[in-house]
């Protein structure tokens, strides 16, 4: 059951993922990862909102949880193209934009963790 | 499969299925064998291992076998490692280890993370390069 969850969560997951960086390559251009930026922080902040609605309303079936938080949001977000965007702003040359990104994707993930899950309690309360 | 779309979701899912699954597999393997609190190591060690096979893919793909088809590019790169390696639970276990109070085990993993998982892909990238040569 929990397999099926995970991989009815990740097809979408890793389709969105694609189109997304696919369309922001067309509007905002390739000299930046944007794509991949943006879905890892709103995935982040997702994650932090499900995780804490998981956690305080205990009757959630917890194949809603494989389906969405491990499957959809775990696919949805990726750590090796965050690594390999990050390689290929430093052998672009593009020093700052190497840093920035190595270094904002991370802060910005855990601090939009903490976005999320205080709209989780803010709808609890 | 002539429609696009539905050729580039196909090649997709046939790789982000068994990537998630081995994510998840590996975290439930690590939390049954030692501990429940051990999945960030588990997640650490997919989040570098997939760094690593995304730099040996891509280089391999650039210098040894420049004609794979753009739908395997899809399958191994975007489907397989996209899926199988995760950020929203890095950040996640990041911020449960601040807020349980365990500030040098967050610290660690958050940068520890960063930075092996960089050093993990240029390993990659590098065995790539011994292999296309000659």
């Amino acid at each position: 059951m929990g397999i099926f969850a995970i991989a009815s969560g990740a097809i979408p997951g890793a389709v969105s993922r694609y189109y997304l960086t696919r369309y922001c390559k067309r509007v905002l251009g390739n000299g930046f990862p944007y794509g991949t930026f943006i879905i890892n922080l709103t995935g982040c902040l997702m994650t932090g909102f499900l995780f804490t609605l998981f956690r305080e309303i205990p009757s959630f079936p917890p194949e809603i949880e494989l389906l969405l938080r491990i499957g959809f949001l775990g696919s949805y977000t990726t750590f090796s193209t965050y690594a390999y965007d990050t390689l290929t702003l430093w052998r672009n040359h593009k020093r700052v934009a190497t840093l920035a990104y190595w270094l904002l994707s991370p802060i910005l993930g855990v601090l939009a963790i903490v976005i999320g899950r205080y709209f989780a309690k803010l709808i609890l309360s | 499969m002539t429609n696009p779309f539905w050729r580039i979701v196909m090649a997709i899912a046939l790789g982000a299925v068994p990537g998630a699954i081995s994510r998840y597999l590996i975290v439930e393997m690590t939390t049954a064998m030692i501990a429940k609190d051990f999945s960030l190591y588990a997640t650490f060690f997919i989040n570098t291992s997939g760094c690593f096979i995304i730099g040996l893919f891509y280089t391999l793909s650039e210098k040894k076998f420049p004609r794979l088809s753009p739908e395997f590019t899809l399958t191994i790169a975007t489907g397989f490692c996209g899926a199988y390696t995760t950020f929203s639970t890095y950040g996640l276990e990041t911020f449960l280890q601040i807020d349980r109070g365990n500030d040098t085990v967050a610290l660690l993993y958050w940068l520890g993370s960063m930075v092996v998982g960089t050093i993990a892909l240029q390993l990659g990238v590098i065995f790539g390069n011994f292999n296309s040569q000659g």
